[in-house]
């Protein structure tokens, strides 16, 4: 996977992947064993983790009255990531080594577990006025820096 | 947004059925070329070029006023289209990124289009990698709460002008791959043998694997006119593209 891949869409076979979860979610089953083998040999260990990230409820969708919204993620590090699902961004380590400076992975496990968390709806949710958002975007620039 | 730039190299084109509400199907453009070699004329015209359409209005971001309009056609002195291009100038990386943190809190029509002119001037205040991916990421970000706003069938493009870099500089050549990532239609302008008192150009638009390469011969007059002609071979190496290693290109 030497070629960088666009940031901009997941490849379609991640894409068909969660949609039929989010089918399997919406009847009320179960998850096939095979849709989560599939996960498993798409992302490696990430999968696990990201399953793990979601069975926490690590994940919550910050949205403001603007409709402008972000993901935060608390890792399993106690640290706390911002992850936009517009294009891929995670303020991750792991994200700037493996996703972006490598390339050998598609995305990182707090990216995924914010897909997976979409497809099984185990988001939590928050609510801020736009300028708090604003500082929400602003602060992770800061941590950066 | 490789469909914009192509109405604006192909005067005269119309959107082939379903294209003209294909948002998803028009990724954001990465518009390359060294110094001088038309970028901010492109935008301009890439501007001009969508405030002429009945649609939202164009915000262009760059760092410092334009000295001058960067081409005197019609469409350029026609003051309905100019009014409706909002120039800001976010003077560092820092309130580049405090006025993309804070697009949602402003107010009226949201742009149809979003224009970033000189990329690499933000990005020379020593952006790290992920640093300058989240510059990356906030440009689609805002582009993307743009067109949440417009209503679902019409979306806020985005064509960001970035001068490329030295060939041989792996950290520019690693910023750029990573640059390539979140904008996957490119337009590289190149140099070309210039005729007697004119600036020419070489511009090849790679749409992003949708549509095929194509190529375009720009010329500017001393007063800055902007002739177009189509190369007469569709056939493109994107040699700028060498210098980077890993590289965007399949």
């Amino acid at each position: 996977m030497a070629v960088a891949l666009a940031a901009v869409t997941l490849p379609s076979v991640v894409e068909e992947l969660l949609s039929e979860m989010a089918a399997a979610v919406r009847e009320g089953a179960r998850i096939p064993d095979e849709h989560l083998l599939s996960l498993k040999f798409i992302f490696g260990s990430s999968a696990i983790q990201a399953l793990d990230l979601v069975d926490r409820q690590s994940i919550t969708l910050i949205s403001s009255p603007s409709g402008r919204q972000v993901y935060q993620v608390l890792g399993s590090s106690g640290k706390t990531y911002i992850c936009l699902t517009s294009c891929h961004y995670c303020s991750c380590p792991a994200f700037a080594f493996s996703v972006l400076r490598k390339s050998d992975s598609l995305l990182c496990k707090h990216l995924l577990a914010v897909y997976l968390s979409q497809v099984m709806s185990t988001c939590r949710q928050l609510s801020v006025s736009d300028n708090q958002l604003t500082e929400i975007l602003l602060m992770e620039k800061k941590q950066e820096a | 947004m490789a469909e914009t730039l192509r109405r604006v190299l192909e005067p005269g084109r119309t959107a082939e059925p379903g294209e003209e509400n294909a948002v998803e199907a028009d990724p954001p453009l990465l518009l390359l070329g060294g110094p001088s070699s038309g970028k901010t004329a492109l935008l301009f015209a890439a501007a001009l070029e969508a405030a002429g359409d009945g649609r939202g209005p164009v915000l262009f971001l760059t760092r410092r006023p334009l000295q001058s309009l960067p081409n005197r056609t019609p469409a350029a002195l026609d003051p309905l289209r100019l009014q409706k291009i909002r120039f800001q100038y976010p003077p560092s990386t820092g309130e580049l990124l405090r006025f993309l943190c804070s697009a949602h809190e402003t107010q009226g029509p949201a742009p149809a289009l979003l224009l970033l002119d000189g990329l690499e001037e933000y990005l020379a205040e020593d952006l790290g990698p992920q640093e300058a991916a989240y510059l990356a990421a906030l440009l689609l970000d805002t582009a993307a709460h743009f067109s949440h706003r417009i209503g679902p069938s019409r979306g806020c493009g985005l064509i960001v002008a970035l001068q490329t870099p030295e060939e041989g500089d792996s950290g520019d050549a690693l910023q750029l791959s990573l640059l390539q990532r979140y904008f996957p239609a490119q337009c590289w302008l190149q140099l070309d043998a210039p005729g007697p008192g004119q600036r020419c150009l070489r511009a090849c638009l790679e749409p992003g694997g949708l549509g095929p390469r194509a190529e375009w011969w720009v010329a500017f007059q001393p007063d800055g006119e902007m002739t177009v002609t189509p190369w007469p071979t569709q056939a493109c190496d994107p040699s700028p593209n060498k210098g980077s290693s890993s590289g965007g290109q399949p």
